[in-house]
């Protein structure tokens, strides 16, 4: 594990019985980076997270955060990280203000961090009200407020909008943008909102059934939402490579057609190079690739 | 860390309500004692009031410092066991039942403080409604002025009424163990009740003093004469019991996965 990595994993598996939940996942988390963790429902995000905070012990493989490998009776680094996992829980007797100075002991805060995540997250006019009475959308507030308490190094969120109005989540898009920029704080989180996900991450890893299927950075998903040309043809490894011949360097085959990445304004050129060698052409379409459609191409959804 | 641990566990049953109906509920125990007395002592204004039913049976009753002091034995005892196992089950399964596990397991806080900061309060709360009730006995007895009192009695019965809840708080740390791993309020309070009800059985037999529910029954009379002094094979067992709770615990919350 290098000085730059916030968390990392090595072949990380959890096994329940017949289901393999997580499949020899390798994680390198960045310091300083927003790394989202994106997959299906079930794909094995949250089993993920619990490794990673040691609420679950894994079949196989370590788990290491700043530094210090996660195991049963290791603590100390939990002091430098802040997490919500799942669904927002709190005291439902005690206060919102009383929640928080639970965290604050615990974490050994000093006394203003209340008050600090309290204005942070927008909680003034709830403060003394019991987390019991709460809404949804606040409760998942709260639980923001407290894992951002201690002001940590390292923030692991599960599905951190859930509940959340979309003022709320552009709101805490803003703040953990503003805790990476300002304090150098490492966020991973997990969603399976692609768009919460591809606005906020620097990198992006997608899991399906357990195993990390591809990671993407910044760049690379930018070059996701490239236009391609769908080619249909009966002789697609011809085709494949009079186009490479012809110059359009980027083409791959996708199931029985072709993905030839070019602009629109060359559908003519490679209909040209196609019909001057003879082939059929049976489908010539530019498609727009987002993250979406290559979300759900990878995990094997219906594009 | 434990300090911390222990400040987080008194704001959470300070601010229960579960806590102070613990402590109306066990309250309660010596008041009713006492209006037994009362019925005793008054048969005639307790049926003129309908206290007394045709076929009420207090036969064998007295209104005595030793009869009042005897009940209050088997309902600290016997009640207490059962109310103990409710505070432990309480303290240790709304962690589960609120779903807040979670939020106290990756924390720069040893795991094993939560358990024995949890047993701390336990502790500290059994405490308070042990003097509580005991309290409330003296002054009821001296209201009621029931006669019979002597120091060497009133000693006694304190003596027998905080050993019995001292038993039962070593037998608590398995109720706790079993909150942990049934998640929740009803697997613990389950096992209580099935256990006691064994203890009842075990009472009966010569296992009584090996079977760790039976002792408390064994101890105070509920079942046959009060053993003037537990056999060292009771102890043994009491001791192995809270020894293997809080061991089970704590174990509970460092090696088992929270998926909660």
């Amino acid at each position: 594990m290098s000085a730059e990595t916030a968390i990392a994993t090595s072949a990380l598996t959890k096994r329940y019985r017949d289901v393999l939940a997580v499949d020899a996942l390798d994680l390198d988390v960045r310091r300083g980076e927003i790394y989202g963790f994106l997959g299906r429902n079930g794909a094995g995000k949250t089993t993920t997270i619990r490794m990673l905070l040691g609420l679950i012990h894994p079949t196989g493989g370590d788990v290491e955060v700043l530094g210090s490998r996660v195991k049963p009776g290791a603590s100390d680094v939990f002091a430098r990280v802040g997490y919500l996992v799942e669904s927002a829980t709190a005291y439902p007797n005690l206060t919102v203000r009383e929640n928080l100075d639970i965290q604050r002991r615990l974490t050994r805060a000093p006394q203003a961090a209340v008050a600090d995540a309290i204005e942070l997250m927008r909680l003034g006019e709830y403060a003394d009200r019991r987390a019991g009475v709460l809404s949804l959308g606040n409760k998942q507030r709260l639980s923001l407020a407290r894992a951002l308490l201690h002001r940590p190094d390292v923030l692991i969120l599960d599905e951190p909008a859930n509940a959340l109005d979309p003022s709320g989540i552009v709101e805490v898009r803003g703040l953990l943008r503003s805790l990476v920029s300002e304090h150098g704080c490492t966020v991973f989180m997990s969603s399976h909102i692609l768009a919460e996900v591809a606005h906020l991450a620097d990198r992006i890893g997608i899991v399906h059934e357990g195993r990390l299927l591809e990671e993407l950075d910044r760049d690379e998903l930018c070059a996701k939402e490239r236009l391609y040309v769908a080619v249909g043809t009966p002789g697609l490894e011809q085709a494949a490579t009079l186009l490479k011949d012809a110059g359009f360097s980027h083409v791959e085959r996708d199931g029985g057609r072709l993905r030839v990445f070019a602009a629109e304004e060359r559908v003519p050129e490679i209909a040209r190079v196609l019909v001057g060698a003879g082939l059929d052409v049976t489908e010539l379409a530019p498609v727009r690739e987002d993250l979406e459609a290559h979300f759900l191409r990878l995990t094997g959804g219906v594009e | 860390m434990f300090a911390q641990a222990l400040a987080t566990e008194f704001l959470k049953l300070r601010r229960s309500k579960v806590t102070w109906g613990t402590l109306g509920a066990f309250s309660l125990a010596p008041l009713g004692i006492a209006l037994m007395m009362w019925i005793v002592r008054e048969p005639g204004r307790a049926a003129q009031l309908g206290l007394l039913g045709t076929k009420a049976n207090l036969a064998g009753l007295e209104a005595t410092w030793p009869v009042f002091f005897y009940m209050l034995t088997l309902v600290v005892g016997m009640g207490g066991m059962l109310l103990l196992s409710f505070i432990i089950a309480y303290v240790f399964g709304r962690e589960y039942a609120d779903a807040t596990a979670k939020n106290m397991l990756a924390l720069p806080v040893g795991r094993h403080w939560f358990a024995l900061a949890k047993r701390g309060v336990a502790a500290a709360w059994w405490a308070v409604l042990g003097v509580t009730v005991l309290a409330e006995s003296f002054a009821i007895g001296l209201v009621m002025s029931l006669p019979g009192f002597s120091a060497t009695l009133a000693v006694s019965a304190v003596r027998d009424s905080l050993l019995a809840a001292g038993i039962a708080y070593l037998l608590a740390p398995v109720v706790a163990w079993i909150a942990m791993v049934g998640r929740g309020y009803m697997p613990p309070l389950g096992f209580a009740l099935g256990m006691m009800a064994l203890g009842q059985v075990f009472s009966k037999t010569g296992w009584a003093g090996w079977f760790p529910w039976s002792i408390v029954p064994l101890l105070i009379g509920a079942v046959g004469k009060p053993v003037t002094t537990l056999a060292p094979g009771s102890l043994v067992v009491v001791a192995f019991m809270f020894l293997a709770g809080i061991a089970a615990t704590i174990a509970q919350l460092r090696y088992a996965d929270n998926a909660q």
